[in-house]
Protein backbone atom coordinates (compact mmCIF):
# COMPACT_ATOMS: atom_id res chain seq x y z
CA UNK A 1 0.00 0.00 0.00
CA UNK A 2 1.65 3.55 -1.01
CA UNK A 3 1.66 5.73 1.31
CA UNK A 4 1.53 9.90 1.27
CA UNK A 5 5.17 10.53 2.29
CA UNK A 6 5.48 14.32 3.31
CA UNK A 7 8.11 15.83 0.90
CA UNK A 8 8.10 19.86 2.61
CA UNK A 9 6.03 22.33 4.13
CA UNK A 10 6.09 25.50 2.97
CA UNK A 11 6.62 28.50 5.69
CA UNK A 12 3.45 29.03 7.06
CA UNK A 13 1.25 31.99 5.86
CA UNK A 14 -0.05 34.84 8.93
CA UNK A 15 -3.84 33.36 8.54
CA UNK A 16 -5.72 30.62 7.03
CA UNK A 17 -5.32 29.29 3.15
CA UNK A 18 -8.73 28.88 1.09
CA UNK A 19 -7.61 27.67 -1.90
CA UNK A 20 -3.86 26.24 -3.15
CA UNK A 21 -3.91 26.31 -7.25
CA UNK A 22 -0.66 25.61 -9.66
CA UNK A 23 0.09 27.10 -12.55
CA UNK A 24 -1.07 24.68 -15.62
CA UNK A 25 2.19 24.77 -17.20
CA UNK A 26 4.99 26.84 -15.24
CA UNK A 27 5.82 25.94 -11.47
CA UNK A 28 4.17 28.27 -9.49
CA UNK A 29 2.08 27.60 -6.66
CA UNK A 30 -0.50 30.97 -6.05
CA UNK A 31 -2.15 30.72 -2.17
CA UNK A 32 -5.92 32.49 -1.63
CA UNK A 33 -5.27 33.48 2.07
CA UNK A 34 -8.02 35.34 4.47
CA UNK A 35 -5.04 38.05 4.90
CA UNK A 36 -6.15 39.31 2.07
CA UNK A 37 -3.13 38.68 -0.07
CA UNK A 38 -2.62 35.99 -2.63
CA UNK A 39 1.25 34.52 -2.12
CA UNK A 40 2.57 32.72 -4.40
CA UNK A 41 5.46 30.35 -4.18
CA UNK A 42 7.97 28.61 -6.50
CA UNK A 43 7.57 24.90 -6.93
CA UNK A 44 10.96 24.15 -8.22
CA UNK A 45 12.30 25.62 -4.82
CA UNK A 46 9.40 25.92 -2.25
CA UNK A 47 10.59 29.24 -1.48
CA UNK A 48 8.18 32.13 -1.64
CA UNK A 49 7.68 34.40 -4.94
CA UNK A 50 5.92 36.83 -3.63
CA UNK A 51 2.85 38.51 -2.26
CA UNK A 52 -0.26 40.28 -3.95
CA UNK A 53 -2.14 42.24 -1.55
CA UNK A 54 -3.79 45.73 -1.11
CA UNK A 55 -6.38 44.52 -4.15
CA UNK A 56 -8.84 43.31 -1.84
CA UNK A 57 -10.63 44.43 1.47
CA UNK A 58 -11.40 41.08 2.57
CA UNK A 59 -10.40 37.22 2.90
CA UNK A 60 -9.08 36.33 -0.65
CA UNK A 61 -11.06 33.09 -1.10
CA UNK A 62 -10.28 31.43 -4.59
CA UNK A 63 -7.54 32.41 -7.02
CA UNK A 64 -6.95 30.61 -10.55
CA UNK A 65 -4.23 30.77 -13.11
CA UNK A 66 -4.84 32.42 -16.74
CA UNK A 67 -4.00 28.94 -19.09
CA UNK A 68 -0.77 30.11 -21.17
CA UNK A 69 -1.01 29.46 -24.88
CA UNK A 70 1.55 30.00 -27.00
CA UNK A 71 -0.48 33.08 -28.61
CA UNK A 72 -1.01 34.58 -25.32
CA UNK A 73 1.84 33.50 -23.05
CA UNK A 74 1.48 36.37 -20.48
CA UNK A 75 1.32 35.19 -16.75
CA UNK A 76 -2.31 36.05 -15.49
CA UNK A 77 -4.16 35.58 -12.15
CA UNK A 78 -7.88 36.13 -11.31
CA UNK A 79 -8.17 36.30 -7.70
CA UNK A 80 -11.96 36.49 -5.94
CA UNK A 81 -12.46 37.81 -2.38
CA UNK A 82 -15.25 37.96 0.28
CA UNK A 83 -15.43 41.66 -0.53
CA UNK A 84 -17.82 40.80 -3.57
CA UNK A 85 -15.31 41.60 -6.28
CA UNK A 86 -12.79 39.61 -8.27
CA UNK A 87 -9.41 40.86 -9.27
CA UNK A 88 -7.46 40.72 -12.60
CA UNK A 89 -3.60 40.53 -11.96
CA UNK A 90 -1.06 40.27 -14.87
CA UNK A 91 2.74 39.25 -14.28
CA UNK A 92 4.92 41.89 -16.42
CA UNK A 93 7.98 39.66 -16.63
CA UNK A 94 7.02 36.84 -18.96
CA UNK A 95 10.21 36.19 -20.57
CA UNK A 96 12.27 35.18 -17.22
CA UNK A 97 11.80 31.55 -17.41
CA UNK A 98 14.04 31.02 -14.46
CA UNK A 99 12.20 33.56 -12.51
CA UNK A 100 10.26 30.97 -10.82
CA UNK A 101 12.84 29.42 -8.55
CA UNK A 102 12.27 31.78 -5.99
CA UNK A 103 14.52 35.13 -5.32
CA UNK A 104 18.16 35.04 -5.89
CA UNK A 105 19.11 38.71 -3.85
CA UNK A 106 20.72 38.72 -0.85
CA UNK A 107 18.82 38.38 2.07
CA UNK A 108 17.43 41.56 3.55
CA UNK A 109 16.83 43.39 0.13
CA UNK A 110 13.44 44.58 0.83
CA UNK A 111 10.53 42.72 -1.90
CA UNK A 112 9.11 45.68 -3.01
CA UNK A 113 10.73 45.86 -7.05
CA UNK A 114 9.59 42.00 -7.20
CA UNK A 115 5.59 42.49 -6.17
CA UNK A 116 5.77 44.59 -8.30
CA UNK A 117 6.07 42.03 -11.22
CA UNK A 118 2.52 41.48 -10.58
CA UNK A 119 0.30 44.60 -12.14
CA UNK A 120 -3.19 45.00 -10.74
CA UNK A 121 -5.23 45.35 -14.43
CA UNK A 122 -9.22 45.24 -14.25
CA UNK A 123 -11.65 44.92 -11.14
CA UNK A 124 -14.63 42.69 -11.72
CA UNK A 125 -17.74 44.34 -9.97
CA UNK A 126 -21.07 42.99 -10.13
CA UNK A 127 -21.51 40.30 -7.73
CA UNK A 128 -23.76 41.48 -4.48
CA UNK A 129 -22.06 39.27 -1.78
CA UNK A 130 -18.56 37.28 -1.06
CA UNK A 131 -17.17 35.73 -3.99
CA UNK A 132 -16.62 32.04 -3.00
CA UNK A 133 -14.93 30.39 -6.34
CA UNK A 134 -13.78 32.28 -9.36
CA UNK A 135 -12.45 29.68 -12.67
CA UNK A 136 -10.50 30.24 -15.91
CA UNK A 137 -11.87 28.17 -18.73
CA UNK A 138 -9.24 26.07 -20.92
CA UNK A 139 -8.99 28.44 -23.77
CA UNK A 140 -8.36 31.10 -21.25
CA UNK A 141 -10.79 33.29 -23.16
CA UNK A 142 -13.85 33.17 -20.30
CA UNK A 143 -13.29 33.58 -16.58
CA UNK A 144 -16.66 32.32 -13.98
CA UNK A 145 -16.99 33.44 -10.50
CA UNK A 146 -19.75 32.55 -8.10
CA UNK A 147 -21.00 34.09 -4.60
CA UNK A 148 -23.49 33.92 -1.92
CA UNK A 149 -25.99 35.72 -4.02
CA UNK A 150 -26.78 32.29 -5.42
CA UNK A 151 -25.21 33.58 -8.88
CA UNK A 152 -22.48 32.64 -10.94
CA UNK A 153 -21.15 35.13 -13.54
CA UNK A 154 -19.47 34.20 -17.22
CA UNK A 155 -16.86 36.75 -18.26
CA UNK A 156 -15.19 37.25 -21.66
CA UNK A 157 -11.75 38.86 -22.20
CA UNK A 158 -13.52 40.71 -25.10
CA UNK A 159 -9.89 42.69 -25.71
CA UNK A 160 -7.37 42.94 -23.81
CA UNK A 161 -8.61 43.94 -20.04
CA UNK A 162 -11.98 44.15 -21.64
CA UNK A 163 -13.88 41.88 -19.45
CA UNK A 164 -17.44 41.53 -20.49
CA UNK A 165 -20.58 39.58 -18.35
CA UNK A 166 -21.42 37.59 -20.73
CA UNK A 167 -24.18 35.15 -18.62
CA UNK A 168 -25.69 35.77 -14.66
CA UNK A 169 -26.99 32.31 -14.27
CA UNK A 170 -29.48 32.64 -11.63
CA UNK A 171 -30.06 28.42 -10.90
CA UNK A 172 -28.94 27.66 -7.67
CA UNK A 173 -30.90 28.63 -4.90
CA UNK A 174 -28.30 29.62 -2.20
CA UNK A 175 -24.57 30.47 -1.95
CA UNK A 176 -22.51 29.03 -4.64
CA UNK A 177 -19.51 27.81 -3.46
CA UNK A 178 -17.25 26.58 -6.39
CA UNK A 179 -17.27 26.54 -10.14
CA UNK A 180 -15.13 24.98 -12.39
CA UNK A 181 -14.34 24.68 -16.02
CA UNK A 182 -14.27 21.00 -18.59
CA UNK A 183 -10.72 20.58 -19.60
CA UNK A 184 -10.87 20.49 -22.90
CA UNK A 185 -15.23 22.01 -23.17
CA UNK A 186 -16.89 24.95 -22.45
CA UNK A 187 -18.95 23.05 -20.10
CA UNK A 188 -18.95 25.05 -16.50
CA UNK A 189 -19.93 23.45 -13.74
CA UNK A 190 -20.87 25.06 -10.10
CA UNK A 191 -21.37 23.70 -6.48
CA UNK A 192 -23.44 24.95 -4.07
CA UNK A 193 -25.17 25.45 -0.60
CA UNK A 194 -28.03 24.10 -2.05
CA UNK A 195 -26.46 20.30 -2.49
CA UNK A 196 -26.33 20.41 -6.42
CA UNK A 197 -23.79 20.76 -8.71
CA UNK A 198 -25.35 22.45 -12.11
CA UNK A 199 -23.98 22.05 -15.70
CA UNK A 200 -23.73 25.10 -18.35
CA UNK A 201 -23.24 25.26 -21.54
CA UNK A 202 -23.36 28.19 -24.31
CA UNK A 203 -26.60 28.19 -26.98
CA UNK A 204 -26.19 30.83 -29.10
CA UNK A 205 -25.22 33.97 -26.84
CA UNK A 206 -27.37 32.57 -23.92
CA UNK A 207 -25.95 30.25 -21.38
CA UNK A 208 -28.19 27.64 -20.15
CA UNK A 209 -28.50 25.13 -17.09
CA UNK A 210 -28.23 21.87 -19.11
CA UNK A 211 -28.27 19.50 -15.93
CA UNK A 212 -28.68 18.99 -12.07
CA UNK A 213 -26.97 16.46 -10.23
CA UNK A 214 -28.69 15.61 -7.41
CA UNK A 215 -27.51 13.54 -4.57
CA UNK A 216 -25.74 14.63 -2.27
CA UNK A 217 -27.35 15.65 0.80
CA UNK A 218 -25.30 18.89 2.64
CA UNK A 219 -23.65 21.57 0.63
CA UNK A 220 -21.19 20.54 -2.42
CA UNK A 221 -17.86 22.24 -1.46
CA UNK A 222 -15.53 21.70 -4.37
CA UNK A 223 -16.16 20.42 -7.55
CA UNK A 224 -13.13 18.86 -10.31
CA UNK A 225 -12.95 17.61 -13.70
CA UNK A 226 -11.76 14.46 -14.32
CA UNK A 227 -8.42 15.31 -17.14
CA UNK A 228 -7.66 13.64 -20.47
CA UNK A 229 -4.90 10.88 -19.41
CA UNK A 230 -1.68 10.98 -21.09
CA UNK A 231 -1.68 8.62 -23.99
CA UNK A 232 1.98 7.12 -21.72
CA UNK A 233 -0.77 5.49 -19.05
CA UNK A 234 -1.53 2.97 -21.22
CA UNK A 235 2.24 1.58 -20.89
CA UNK A 236 1.76 1.47 -17.28
CA UNK A 237 1.44 -2.52 -15.83
CA UNK A 238 -1.88 -4.05 -15.37
CA UNK A 239 -1.81 -2.88 -11.41
CA UNK A 240 -1.53 0.74 -12.29
CA UNK A 241 -4.10 3.24 -12.55
CA UNK A 242 -6.99 2.37 -15.44
CA UNK A 243 -7.54 3.95 -18.95
CA UNK A 244 -10.43 5.23 -20.42
CA UNK A 245 -12.07 4.47 -23.79
CA UNK A 246 -13.97 7.96 -24.06
CA UNK A 247 -13.74 9.27 -27.20
CA UNK A 248 -12.29 12.48 -27.12
CA UNK A 249 -13.22 14.01 -24.32
CA UNK A 250 -13.50 13.31 -20.71
CA UNK A 251 -17.04 12.82 -19.28
CA UNK A 252 -16.55 12.60 -15.64
CA UNK A 253 -16.54 15.19 -12.61
CA UNK A 254 -15.87 14.54 -8.65
CA UNK A 255 -17.80 16.28 -5.79
CA UNK A 256 -16.86 16.48 -1.98
CA UNK A 257 -19.93 17.48 -0.35
CA UNK A 258 -20.51 18.43 3.53
CA UNK A 259 -22.16 15.63 3.67
CA UNK A 260 -18.63 13.80 4.02
CA UNK A 261 -18.60 12.07 1.04
CA UNK A 262 -17.22 12.14 -2.40
CA UNK A 263 -19.46 11.23 -5.90
CA UNK A 264 -18.20 10.76 -9.59
CA UNK A 265 -20.67 11.51 -11.48
CA UNK A 266 -21.16 10.39 -15.71
CA UNK A 267 -22.24 11.64 -18.25
CA UNK A 268 -24.60 8.84 -19.59
CA UNK A 269 -26.10 11.24 -23.21
CA UNK A 270 -24.80 13.64 -25.19
CA UNK A 271 -26.86 16.22 -26.29
CA UNK A 272 -27.18 14.30 -29.67
CA UNK A 273 -27.35 11.19 -28.51
CA UNK A 274 -30.67 12.11 -25.78
CA UNK A 275 -32.07 14.16 -29.02
CA UNK A 276 -32.08 10.61 -31.15
CA UNK A 277 -33.63 8.73 -28.66
CA UNK A 278 -36.72 11.27 -28.76
CA UNK A 279 -36.75 11.25 -24.88
CA UNK A 280 -39.16 14.23 -23.53
CA UNK A 281 -37.40 17.36 -24.75
CA UNK A 282 -38.20 20.78 -22.57
CA UNK A 283 -38.93 22.98 -25.58
CA UNK A 284 -37.81 26.03 -23.10
CA UNK A 285 -34.66 25.33 -22.46
CA UNK A 286 -34.20 24.06 -25.70
CA UNK A 287 -33.57 20.42 -25.71
CA UNK A 288 -30.69 20.59 -28.05
CA UNK A 289 -28.18 21.26 -24.58
CA UNK A 290 -29.71 19.35 -22.46
CA UNK A 291 -27.21 16.63 -20.97
CA UNK A 292 -28.15 13.55 -18.48
CA UNK A 293 -25.55 12.87 -15.69
CA UNK A 294 -25.39 10.26 -13.10
CA UNK A 295 -23.39 9.16 -10.15
CA UNK A 296 -21.40 6.36 -11.19
CA UNK A 297 -19.82 5.44 -8.02
CA UNK A 298 -19.97 6.92 -4.16
CA UNK A 299 -16.00 6.74 -3.18
CA UNK A 300 -15.14 4.97 -0.30
CA UNK A 301 -16.07 6.76 3.31
CA UNK A 302 -13.26 8.23 4.90
CA UNK A 303 -13.68 11.40 6.06
CA UNK A 304 -15.47 11.68 9.40
CA UNK A 305 -16.27 15.88 8.96
CA UNK A 306 -16.91 17.89 5.48
CA UNK A 307 -14.69 17.66 2.81
CA UNK A 308 -14.17 20.54 1.80
CA UNK A 309 -11.55 19.73 -1.06
CA UNK A 310 -10.97 17.20 -4.04
CA UNK A 311 -8.79 17.29 -6.80
CA UNK A 312 -8.44 14.77 -10.31
CA UNK A 313 -4.93 14.23 -10.95
CA UNK A 314 -4.44 14.62 -15.02
CA UNK A 315 -1.33 12.03 -14.43
CA UNK A 316 -2.05 9.33 -12.25
CA UNK A 317 -5.75 9.70 -12.79
CA UNK A 318 -5.94 9.58 -9.03
CA UNK A 319 -8.46 11.73 -6.91
CA UNK A 320 -7.59 13.50 -3.47
CA UNK A 321 -9.75 14.74 -0.83
CA UNK A 322 -8.83 16.93 2.61
CA UNK A 323 -11.61 18.18 5.09
CA UNK A 324 -12.40 19.06 8.47
CA UNK A 325 -11.59 16.34 9.60
CA UNK A 326 -7.70 16.79 9.31
CA UNK A 327 -7.58 13.91 6.89
CA UNK A 328 -5.62 13.72 3.17
CA UNK A 329 -7.42 10.53 1.15
CA UNK A 330 -6.21 9.85 -1.98
CA UNK A 331 -8.35 6.99 -4.51
CA UNK A 332 -7.26 4.84 -7.47
CA UNK A 333 -9.60 3.53 -9.84
CA UNK A 334 -9.40 -0.05 -10.35
CA UNK A 335 -10.21 -2.85 -13.08
CA UNK A 336 -12.45 -5.31 -11.67
CA UNK A 337 -12.39 -8.57 -12.65
CA UNK A 338 -15.29 -10.37 -14.10
CA UNK A 339 -18.82 -9.66 -12.95
CA UNK A 340 -18.17 -8.12 -9.75
CA UNK A 341 -20.30 -5.21 -9.45
CA UNK A 342 -19.94 -3.71 -6.00
CA UNK A 343 -17.07 -3.70 -3.41
CA UNK A 344 -17.69 -4.41 0.20
CA UNK A 345 -16.55 -0.86 1.11
CA UNK A 346 -19.09 0.65 -0.87
CA UNK A 347 -22.39 2.22 0.74
CA UNK A 348 -25.25 -0.13 -0.48
CA UNK A 349 -26.79 3.48 -1.99
CA UNK A 350 -23.81 3.76 -4.23
CA UNK A 351 -23.73 -0.73 -4.86
CA UNK A 352 -27.80 0.03 -5.59
CA UNK A 353 -26.70 2.80 -8.36
CA UNK A 354 -23.78 0.88 -9.60
CA UNK A 355 -26.07 -2.12 -10.63
CA UNK A 356 -28.54 0.48 -11.92
CA UNK A 357 -25.72 2.02 -14.03
CA UNK A 358 -24.96 -1.21 -15.76
CA UNK A 359 -28.17 -2.08 -17.01
CA UNK A 360 -27.70 1.53 -18.57
CA UNK A 361 -24.89 0.59 -20.30
CA UNK A 362 -26.12 -2.55 -21.79
CA UNK A 363 -28.74 -0.93 -23.60
CA UNK A 364 -26.51 1.51 -25.09
CA UNK A 365 -24.14 -1.63 -25.79
CA UNK A 366 -21.27 0.15 -25.01
CA UNK A 367 -19.27 -2.44 -22.96
CA UNK A 368 -18.00 -0.09 -20.10
CA UNK A 369 -14.64 -1.40 -18.48
CA UNK A 370 -16.04 -2.15 -14.43
CA UNK A 371 -14.09 -0.23 -11.73
CA UNK A 372 -14.35 0.38 -8.40
CA UNK A 373 -12.52 3.23 -6.37
CA UNK A 374 -10.19 1.90 -3.78
CA UNK A 375 -8.41 4.54 -0.80
CA UNK A 376 -4.89 4.14 -2.02
CA UNK A 377 -3.22 6.44 0.57
CA UNK A 378 -4.65 8.27 3.95
CA UNK A 379 -2.51 10.52 5.82
CA UNK A 380 -5.29 11.31 9.11
CA UNK A 381 -3.77 14.80 11.65
CA UNK A 382 -1.94 16.06 7.63
CA UNK A 383 -2.20 19.77 9.48
CA UNK A 384 -2.09 18.72 13.02
CA UNK A 385 -5.43 19.03 14.76
CA UNK A 386 -6.14 22.13 11.88
CA UNK A 387 -8.63 21.49 9.19
CA UNK A 388 -7.35 21.34 5.47
CA UNK A 389 -9.75 23.38 2.60
CA UNK A 390 -7.54 22.63 -0.10
CA UNK A 391 -5.91 19.72 -2.08
CA UNK A 392 -4.55 19.77 -5.27
CA UNK A 393 -2.04 17.51 -7.48
CA UNK A 394 0.99 19.33 -9.41
CA UNK A 395 3.72 18.17 -11.72
CA UNK A 396 6.56 17.42 -9.60
CA UNK A 397 9.51 20.42 -10.63
CA UNK A 398 11.61 20.39 -7.83
CA UNK A 399 15.28 18.90 -9.00
CA UNK A 400 14.67 15.60 -6.81
CA UNK A 401 11.51 14.62 -9.14
CA UNK A 402 12.17 12.37 -12.33
CA UNK A 403 9.77 13.16 -15.55
CA UNK A 404 6.08 12.38 -15.00
CA UNK A 405 6.60 12.58 -11.04
CA UNK A 406 3.60 14.24 -9.34
CA UNK A 407 3.26 15.60 -6.02
CA UNK A 408 -0.01 17.04 -3.63
CA UNK A 409 -0.02 20.01 -1.64
CA UNK A 410 -3.05 20.59 0.66
CA UNK A 411 -3.65 23.54 2.81
CA UNK A 412 -5.03 24.23 5.71
CA UNK A 413 -6.42 26.59 8.45
CA UNK A 414 -2.84 26.83 10.23
CA UNK A 415 -1.63 29.12 6.96
CA UNK A 416 0.62 25.83 5.86
CA UNK A 417 0.87 24.51 2.72
CA UNK A 418 1.58 20.41 2.63
CA UNK A 419 3.81 18.83 -0.13
CA UNK A 420 3.80 14.98 -0.57
CA UNK A 421 5.00 12.21 -2.53
CA UNK A 422 3.04 8.86 -2.30
CA UNK A 423 5.52 6.42 -2.36
CA UNK B 1 0.21 12.19 34.09
CA UNK B 2 -3.52 13.26 34.38
CA UNK B 3 -5.20 10.60 32.21
CA UNK B 4 -9.33 10.41 31.13
CA UNK B 5 -11.48 8.21 31.68
CA UNK B 6 -14.77 8.05 29.26
CA UNK B 7 -17.04 8.23 32.75
CA UNK B 8 -15.47 11.38 33.68
CA UNK B 9 -15.66 12.90 30.52
CA UNK B 10 -19.48 12.16 29.19
CA UNK B 11 -21.35 14.10 31.71
CA UNK B 12 -23.78 15.05 29.74
CA UNK B 13 -23.11 13.10 27.21
CA UNK B 14 -25.02 9.56 26.36
CA UNK B 15 -23.88 5.94 25.51
CA UNK B 16 -25.24 6.27 23.00
CA UNK B 17 -22.69 8.46 21.01
CA UNK B 18 -22.80 6.73 17.59
CA UNK B 19 -19.15 7.56 17.03
CA UNK B 20 -16.40 5.63 17.89
CA UNK B 21 -13.43 8.04 18.90
CA UNK B 22 -10.47 6.62 20.10
CA UNK B 23 -9.55 7.25 23.34
CA UNK B 24 -5.92 8.21 24.52
CA UNK B 25 -5.57 4.72 25.51
CA UNK B 26 -1.78 4.42 26.35
CA UNK B 27 -2.25 7.87 28.57
CA UNK B 28 0.97 8.86 26.52
CA UNK B 29 -0.35 12.34 25.94
CA UNK B 30 -2.71 12.80 28.86
CA UNK B 31 -4.97 15.61 27.26
CA UNK B 32 -6.94 17.29 29.48
CA UNK B 33 -10.62 17.49 27.98
CA UNK B 34 -12.91 20.31 29.42
CA UNK B 35 -15.91 19.77 30.52
CA UNK B 36 -19.46 20.92 29.63
CA UNK B 37 -19.26 23.26 32.93
CA UNK B 38 -16.26 25.38 31.75
CA UNK B 39 -18.01 25.74 28.53
CA UNK B 40 -21.12 26.44 29.63
CA UNK B 41 -19.24 29.44 31.92
CA UNK B 42 -17.71 30.23 28.51
CA UNK B 43 -20.91 31.04 26.95
CA UNK B 44 -23.65 31.72 29.68
CA UNK B 45 -22.21 35.17 30.00
CA UNK B 46 -23.15 36.35 26.14
CA UNK B 47 -25.71 38.77 26.20
CA UNK B 48 -28.77 38.71 23.94
CA UNK B 49 -28.94 40.92 20.97
CA UNK B 50 -32.28 42.03 21.87
CA UNK B 51 -32.78 41.48 25.59
CA UNK B 52 -30.15 42.81 28.67
CA UNK B 53 -29.90 39.63 30.11
CA UNK B 54 -27.56 36.69 29.46
CA UNK B 55 -28.02 34.08 27.59
CA UNK B 56 -27.38 31.57 30.49
CA UNK B 57 -30.26 33.87 32.76
CA UNK B 58 -32.59 32.94 29.51
CA UNK B 59 -31.99 29.23 29.27
CA UNK B 60 -30.89 29.74 25.69
CA UNK B 61 -27.99 28.01 27.14
CA UNK B 62 -28.32 25.13 29.23
CA UNK B 63 -25.61 22.90 30.85
CA UNK B 64 -27.26 19.51 29.94
CA UNK B 65 -27.48 20.83 26.42
CA UNK B 66 -23.58 20.70 26.16
CA UNK B 67 -22.14 17.77 24.67
CA UNK B 68 -18.35 16.65 24.51
CA UNK B 69 -16.96 13.73 22.39
CA UNK B 70 -13.72 13.46 23.53
CA UNK B 71 -11.23 12.28 20.82
CA UNK B 72 -7.12 11.78 20.21
CA UNK B 73 -6.39 14.70 18.92
CA UNK B 74 -9.59 16.18 17.93
CA UNK B 75 -12.61 16.77 20.11
CA UNK B 76 -16.16 17.47 19.30
CA UNK B 77 -18.09 19.90 21.21
CA UNK B 78 -21.72 20.20 20.43
CA UNK B 79 -24.05 23.06 22.23
CA UNK B 80 -27.82 23.15 21.52
CA UNK B 81 -29.34 26.45 22.17
CA UNK B 82 -33.01 26.97 22.99
CA UNK B 83 -34.49 30.09 21.71
CA UNK B 84 -36.65 32.11 23.80
CA UNK B 85 -39.74 32.14 21.23
CA UNK B 86 -39.97 29.83 17.91
CA UNK B 87 -39.57 32.15 15.17
CA UNK B 88 -36.95 33.82 16.83
CA UNK B 89 -35.27 35.98 14.02
CA UNK B 90 -31.66 36.30 16.57
CA UNK B 91 -31.03 32.16 16.06
CA UNK B 92 -28.77 32.78 13.79
CA UNK B 93 -27.32 35.93 15.28
CA UNK B 94 -27.37 33.98 18.92
CA UNK B 95 -25.37 30.91 17.29
CA UNK B 96 -22.88 32.40 15.93
CA UNK B 97 -22.18 34.32 18.84
CA UNK B 98 -21.71 31.29 20.44
CA UNK B 99 -19.65 29.55 17.62
CA UNK B 100 -17.36 32.62 17.49
CA UNK B 101 -16.96 32.76 21.48
CA UNK B 102 -16.11 28.90 21.32
CA UNK B 103 -13.64 29.06 18.82
CA UNK B 104 -11.98 32.04 20.58
CA UNK B 105 -11.46 30.48 23.81
CA UNK B 106 -10.91 26.63 22.79
CA UNK B 107 -7.80 25.48 21.67
CA UNK B 108 -7.95 24.46 18.08
CA UNK B 109 -8.12 20.28 18.62
CA UNK B 110 -11.37 21.65 19.27
CA UNK B 111 -14.31 21.42 16.51
CA UNK B 112 -17.73 23.18 17.78
CA UNK B 113 -20.86 22.43 16.43
CA UNK B 114 -23.68 25.20 17.44
CA UNK B 115 -26.92 23.78 16.66
CA UNK B 116 -30.34 24.63 17.46
CA UNK B 117 -32.54 22.18 19.89
CA UNK B 118 -34.87 20.35 18.04
CA UNK B 119 -38.36 21.61 17.84
CA UNK B 120 -37.72 24.74 19.58
CA UNK B 121 -36.88 26.99 16.33
CA UNK B 122 -39.53 27.42 13.21
CA UNK B 123 -36.68 27.29 10.82
CA UNK B 124 -34.17 25.20 12.63
CA UNK B 125 -32.42 23.21 10.19
CA UNK B 126 -31.29 26.09 7.63
CA UNK B 127 -29.95 27.83 10.70
CA UNK B 128 -28.15 24.57 11.66
CA UNK B 129 -27.05 24.65 7.99
CA UNK B 130 -25.68 27.88 7.96
CA UNK B 131 -24.32 27.72 11.75
CA UNK B 132 -22.14 24.92 10.42
CA UNK B 133 -20.72 26.14 7.46
CA UNK B 134 -16.96 27.62 8.25
CA UNK B 135 -17.14 29.81 5.15
CA UNK B 136 -20.28 31.81 6.10
CA UNK B 137 -19.20 31.91 9.47
CA UNK B 138 -15.37 33.46 8.51
CA UNK B 139 -17.32 35.83 6.20
CA UNK B 140 -19.30 36.82 9.14
CA UNK B 141 -16.77 37.34 10.99
CA UNK B 142 -15.17 40.00 8.06
CA UNK B 143 -18.14 41.83 8.22
CA UNK B 144 -18.26 44.91 10.44
CA UNK B 145 -21.79 45.81 11.01
CA UNK B 146 -22.70 42.08 12.43
CA UNK B 147 -19.40 41.94 14.28
CA UNK B 148 -19.71 45.62 16.07
CA UNK B 149 -23.19 43.58 17.48
CA UNK B 150 -21.54 40.51 17.97
CA UNK B 151 -18.87 42.40 19.93
CA UNK B 152 -21.49 43.95 21.99
CA UNK B 153 -22.93 40.29 22.81
CA UNK B 154 -19.80 39.00 23.89
CA UNK B 155 -18.80 42.18 25.95
CA UNK B 156 -19.84 40.18 29.22
CA UNK B 157 -17.79 37.37 28.57
CA UNK B 158 -13.80 38.38 30.33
Amino acid sequence: MPTLHRLTSLPPLPDRIWQATVHPTLPILALACADKAVHLFSLTTFAPLSTIDGGHKRSVRSVAFKPSTPSAPEIVLATGSFDATAGIWRHDNVNAENSWDGPVKAEGEDDEEEEEDWRFAVVLEGHENEIKGVAWNAGGDKIATCSRDKSVWVWEEMEEDNFETVAVLQEHSADVKAVCWHPEEDLLASASYDDTVRLYREDFDDWTCISILSGHTSTVWSIDFEKPHPSTLHDHSHSGPCTHTHESTTSRLVSASDDTTLRVWHRTSLPATKASRGLTPSIIRGQVLEEEWETQSVLPQVHTRAVYGVSWSGRSGRIASCGGDGKVVVYEEREVEGDVQESTDKPAEAAAEGAEETKEDEKKKVPAKKTEWVVIAELEGAHGVHEINSVTWSRRWDKDGKEGDEILLSAGDDGVVNVYTIE
Amino acid sequence: PFTVTPGQLYESDTSDSEEDFELDAEGDNGVEEIDSQEIYDLIAPISDPEHPLSLGELAVVNLPHIYITPGNPISTVLVEITPTITHCSLATVIGLGVRVRLEQALPPRYRVDVRIREGTHSTGDQVNKQLADKERVAAACENESLMSLLRKMLEGCK
